[in-house]
């Protein structure tokens, strides 16, 4: 699937007759993520390196979409999760609707926000990314297009006449591109439940220096608070792996300062070392509760976060000592833009 | 002749070209055209043509050398809060001060900025923790507050290290235990009044008066004549708390109340509008009969009974005074490592800029040269670059301050408990007093020595980078948002707070003297300072300098070593002919100035060197150690190059300088390829740059304006 996209990405973008890439799921889902198991399937049987592959294929389709010379409109009218949101946000254009669900779960199965989360969960307003990355919350259409990972919001019905308006104009040229979309658009309001509605308090938690400390400053705020969405907040976190959240805020935080390249490249490393199992199993654990036996009662290993030193997690950021091992290779880009610079 | 002419039709093709086009735009659009990208002046980001040798990041964390992840997370801290006003442009977003603002409304944006942070913990332990870990993880937030704006450091600080370090080291437990958490977490504001109109570099000779009143045990507080105004006192035109020192004492003497309204006797104005730093209220003060209770004399190194009697354990004035600079030694060392990141910014600025920016071409058809393809140009930023790399060494050096601090502070601290106890423990108060007496002072004196030759090094060092950053961006420097130009005024009070940079220097030279007579007179080998080498035979230097000799360790170091020997001694002799024709020692030193000047430039030189070799040396083989020998020599011949000394005593030949001067040539052509890698090494993120270091067009392009 990752590759045949990359084949009609480069293919597309060779192609003068090509002007927009239309991207969309079919059925109830953008996408709903890439083939954990088949990963965890393949590493089980000892060959960790076909599952680095499969990521090493994908993060080159995120950063040919986050560098893509023509326009890409990503139509996501259903859920868009891990993966999905790395093969749409990347890109120029996100419709929401009021079907899309978003999410980044990453940290209750045992891995982390990858396909480059880190570049644009820590571009979101504030803290929120960290919100989102290390809760995995759920965000719907109004949500996405209110803190920028959706630029458009549409509802469902309008589609086919946005896909046939925009099939009839035939461009490239982004503002043209916007301005059709904006007709078809919406603006959606945000329900009076929203985590939105909650930056403040996420600020104030999510903003904290590490993981244990945003913990506690939830715990404080909770005392304060009569509802149940700080409770909630507080269980997603304690429920999650404690590596995937360590390593998870680091990323994020790291990732602020960089370029999109540099956060695949990240992205990548960390992955490697997920999947070698060198410091933390929690990956095969997670999948094995949440996705194969279904208990959904996965045993972390370290089982808090207070046993995991600073040097377990510097060891997912470092270079994979493996002999064949090297960093992400990114293709050569003729149009870099600003967003795929960083030095950090 | 022939290629001329042709070349010559070449450009009246395109000159017609360019014309038709103009002719051919259809006059009755009103609206602006998209530019056709084509035929303009296309930008593309030096990261698609340069190459990284070596691993940005692991040279970012040899720069750095501590405490990575917290000033990532104070990093974002600022990029995700519009109190650090973030700006769109040219596709990215920059995070600066708007200096367009009133002075009042810059002091309270700073404010407003120190609360946010605060709030989010960034000041804790700043004053109540201990140890190495907290004072590193002190240093490196300072490091990102000045990377930000340099109002927003020094406000905090003059309230931590100007306040809280005079509670922590003038006072004893009973400060420390009212004042210390108090000021940490700014339940009050505090200043720290020195300077005096008349009197500022000179300590001793200010002239606020405080008498003792046994009747009452209180201490009066007088501003006898306008020179003794306090002057320059940062958070004085709007805090609270203010010690005030005369001579060799400190006192507390609140000068507002909680409300903000100034208390009565007390009289403060504004210093009003500066080149810089106007996000700092700068404020002066004057005392008429205020009386302070005398528990509020900050009694580490002496007291006063209630009946009014002195006492103190340090004999000796000059020691008793010395001890009373400690807290302006830790500034010393924040200045100077915050004027190497001001250099940071400026050259990752400059550079990235001259990588972008084409001028001239060399022929009429070729491209235009980009600004850094000048050799000219390498010559004017890479030396520099290599002299900020060079300072690399710093982040050990700091290291060893600290510990020397620390050291200094525990110790005091050992020698404060036991002074309180003074009559009733008094031999193990003889004891400790020994060994205060003994070790304190050698370590202050390192302590002095070091920050304050470095001090005056890098801040001036750091002026002189701005200039040359601020034209090499030519007209794209003079714009605020761009950072180079005007940190320029925001940095120059450096060399002149803590310390006037030529006092200081001055001051560095004196203490060598004073180590070359104490090993004369005692007939003692040379000990500490880095003066060890003058126990050895004198370095000798070859006739003929070979560029593999030039790029030599042992020849750069002998040479660096001569210089300081010999400056040394012609100062010693100097200063003793002055002596023996009946000049009085003090004068017979003003007069040996020039001297002075060399020496503590070679003095300055020289222990930075030895700085640099200590951290390459930590390296393995790799592509950072060969880029780190590369700048070391750089360093080091730019340094031969650039102080007559070595000409005007002759350590080189004139044949040997232009040997010099052509290896300098050489190593920026070998530098060259690095410079992007160089400058991304500094680890300032991209939101502190400024728009010309990335894509200048699009963010001067007229879709950027605001309509």
């Amino acid at each position: 699937m990752v590759s045949r996209l990359l084949e009609l990405f480069i293919a597309s973008e060779e192609d003068s007759n090509a002007k927009l890439v239309i991207v969309k799921g079919k059925g109830r889902a953008f996408c709903a993520g890439g083939d954990v198991v088949a990963v965890v399937r393949d590493t089980t049987e000892g060959n960790w390196k076909l599952g680095a592959h499969f990521y090493w294929n994908e993060y080159i389709l995120n950063y040919m979409m986050a560098t893509y010379s023509k326009t890409q409109v990503s139509i996501l009218d259903g859920i868009v999760m891990g993966s999905g949101a790395g093969a749409s946000i990347h890109g120029r254009f996100r419709v929401a609707t009021e079907n899309s669900v978003f999410a980044m779960p990453e940290t209750a199965l045992g891995i982390f926000p990858d396909v480059g989360a880190s570049y644009f969960l820590s571009r979101l307003p504030g803290f929120f990314g960290e919100y989102v990355g290390l809760t995995g919350a759920r965000l719907d259409g109004a949500e996405m297009l209110a803190c920028g990972l959706a630029t458009h919001f549409v509802p469902t019905m309008r589609l086919p006449s946005l896909e046939a308006a925009l099939f009839k104009v035939n461009t490239s040229d982004p503002a043209v591109v916007s301005a059709i979309i904006d007709e078809f658009s919406q603006q959606p309001h945000l329900k009076d439940k929203s985590t939105y509605h909650r930056l403040d308090i996420i600020d104030k938690c999510f903003s904290s220096r590490t993981v244990e400390e945003i913990l506690s400053a939830l715990e404080r705020e909770a005392i304060n608070e009569v509802d149940d969405w700080i409770p909630s907040t507080i269980q997603s976190l304690k429920k999650a792996s404690p590596m995937s959240l360590k390593i998870s805020l680091r990323s994020i935080r790291e990732g602020r300062l960089k370029g999109v390249r540099q956060c695949l490249v990240q992205d990548y490393r960390i992955c490697c070392h997920v999947l070698r199992s060198e410091v933390s199993k929690d990956f095969f654990e997670g999948c094995r509760a949440i996705l194969l036996d279904k208990d959904q009662n996965p045993k972390w290993e370290p089982s808090k976060l207070e046993l995991i030193s600073d040097d377990m997690v510097d060891r997912y950021f470092s270079k994979v000592e493996y002999d064949e091992w090297e960093d992400l290779k990114l293709p050569a880009r003729p149009n870099l833009p600003a967003s795929a610079i960083a030095k950090l | 002749m022939e290629s001329s002419s042709s070349s010559s039709t070449d450009r009246i093709t395109w000159r017609a070209s360019v014309l038709t086009r103009h002719l051919n735009e259809p006059s009755s659009s009103s609206s602006p055209r998209p530019l056709e990208s084509s035929i303009c002046m296309q930008f593309s980001p030096p990261e698609l043509s340069e190459k990284f040798d070596f691993d940005v990041i692991e040279m970012r964390k040899l720069m750095d050398g501590h405490n990575f992840q917290d000033r990532d997370w104070l990093f974002g801290l600022m990029i995700q809060s519009k109190l650090f006003c973030p700006k769109d442009s040219g596709g990215k977003v920059f995070v600066s001060p708007d200096y367009n603002q009133s002075m009042e409304q810059q002091r309270e944006m700073t404010m407003k900025r120190i609360a946010y942070m605060l709030d989010r913990g960034v000041f804790q332990g700043w004053l109540t923790g201990r140890g190495v870990e907290t004072e590193m993880q002190k240093f490196a937030f300072f490091e990102v507050i000045g990377i930000y704006d340099h109002s927003l450091a020094v406000k905090l600080g003059v309230h931590f290290f100007l306040w809280g370090g005079a509670i922590q080291f003038f006072g004893t437990k009973r400060h420390h235990v009212k004042w210390l958490k108090d000021t940490e977490n700014y339940s009050i504001k505090g200043c720290f009044a020195m300077s005096e109109l008349g009197h500022g570099s000179n300590v001793r000779g200010i002239e606020t008066i405080t008498t003792y009143d046994s009747a009452t045990g209180e201490f009066v507080i007088n501003t006898p004549c306008e020179s003794a105004q306090k002057y320059w006192i940062g958070g004085a035109a709007k805090l609270n708390i203010n010690g005030s020192n005369q001579g060799v004492h400190a006192f507390i003497a609140q000068i507002r109340d909680a409300d903000g309204n100034i208390c009565p006797n007390i009289r403060i104005a504004d210093c009003g509008h500066k080149i810089g730093l106007n996000g700092v209220d700068n404020g002066r003060i004057w005392f008429d009969n205020v009386r302070v209770p005398r528990e509020n004399l900050l009694n580490s190194v002496a007291d006063v009974s209630p009946d009014g009697q002195y006492m103190s354990a340090i004999k000796d004035p000059d020691q008793r005074f010395a001890a009373f600079l400690a807290p302006l030694t830790s500034g010393r060392v924040t200045i100077a490592v915050s004027a190497i990141y001001s250099s940071k910014i400026s050259l990752a600025i400059a550079l990235r800029y001259s990588l972008t920016r084409r001028a001239f071409s060399v022929s009429p058809n070729e491209p235009e040269v980009l600004l850094l393809d000048y050799p000219s140009h390498q010559r004017r930023l890479l030396p520099l670059l290599a002299k900020t790399s060079n300072l690399i060494g710093l982040g050990l050096e700091v290291a060893h301050i600290v510990e020397f601090l620390n050291e200094t502070s525990c110790c005091s601290e050992i020698f404060l408990s036991y002074l309180c106890y003074r009559y009733a423990m008094s031999f193990a108060a003889n004891y400790l007093k020994r060994i205060y007496v003994k070790r304190t002072p050698e370590a202050n004196k390192t302590i002095h020595v070091v920050s304050s030759s470095f001090k005056a090094t890098f801040t001036w060092h750091n002026m002189r980078t701005l200039q040359e950053c601020r034209e090499a961006c030519g007209g794209q420097g003079l714009k605020t948002e761009n950072r180079v130009g005007h940190m320029k005024g925001e940095y120059d009070v450096q060399s002149t707070f803590e310390g006037d940079n030529n006092v200081l220097m001055q001051q560095v030279s004196k203490a060598l003297l004073g180590e070359y007579i104490a090993s004369q007179r005692r007939k003692k080998p040379f000990k500490g300072l880095g003066l060890e080498h003058m126990n050895d035979p004198c370095p000798v230097i070859p006739a003929t300098l070979t560029s593999s000799t030039l790029r030599s360790r042992q020849f750069q170091t002998d040479i660096f070593c001569l210089r300081e020997r010999d400056l040394l001694n012609r100062f010693a002799a100097e200063v003793s002919q002055h002596q023996a024709q009946g000049e009085r020692k003090e004068y017979a030193f003003i007069l040996s100035y020039q001297l002075a000047e060399d020496l503590g430039r070679a003095f300055s030189e020289r222990a930075i060197f030895q700085a640099f070799i200590e951290s390459e040396v930590t390296l393995s083989s790799g592509p950072e150690k060969s880029m780190l020998s590369l700048l070391r020599s750089m360093y080091a011949l730019i340094t031969l190059e650039e102080d007559a000394s070595f000409l005007r005593y002759g350590y080189l030949s004139t044949d040997n300088a232009s040997s010099v001067r052509k290896e300098v040539t050489k190593l920026c052509g070998e530098l060259r390829p690095h410079a992007l890698s160089l400058v991304s090494s500094f680890g300032i993120p991209d939101a502190f740059l400024s728009p010309i270091a990335f894509n200048w067009i699009e963010a001067n392009s007229w879709s950027s304006v605001q309509h």
